[in-house]
């Protein structure tokens, strides 16, 4: 439960990085 | 995105665990983004009523963590969802 700064990634048609670090 | 901004899910985007890949995703029409365990936290915590400054001050309860921390990175998170219309905000 430790706090990240969260990580979204996009799938398109594969997973593309959308925001995070 | 500012503390009295309440975030809520558009018609349409839910979140959805995929037990295939087992990892949280959160789904709109005809597409789709994967989420971390924090992301999962955060959007767990939208409900459509409660204010992102509700929202920030219960994850840093849950998390033990810096409120201002929780903020600065939701806001981020939030706002990057945002701007990929899988969130919307009212005030």
């Amino acid at each position: 439960m430790a706090w990240n700064k969260p990580v979204i990634r996009e799938i398109e048609c594969m997973e593309i990085n959308m925001y995070g670090p | 995105m500012e503390a009295e901004e309440i975030p809520v899910l558009p018609r349409g985007v839910r979140l959805h665990y995929d037990h295939i890949r087992e990892i949280w995703v959160l789904l709109a029409p005809e597409r789709a983004v994967t989420l971390d365990a924090v992301g999962h936290a955060i959007l767990s915590e939208v409900d459509g009523e409660r204010s992102f400054g509700e929202i920030t001050q219960k994850l840093a309860e849950k998390f033990n963590a810096p409120v201002d921390l929780i903020m600065q990175d939701s806001a981020g998170f939030l706002g990057a969802l945002r701007a990929r219309r899988f969130l919307d905000v009212s005030s």
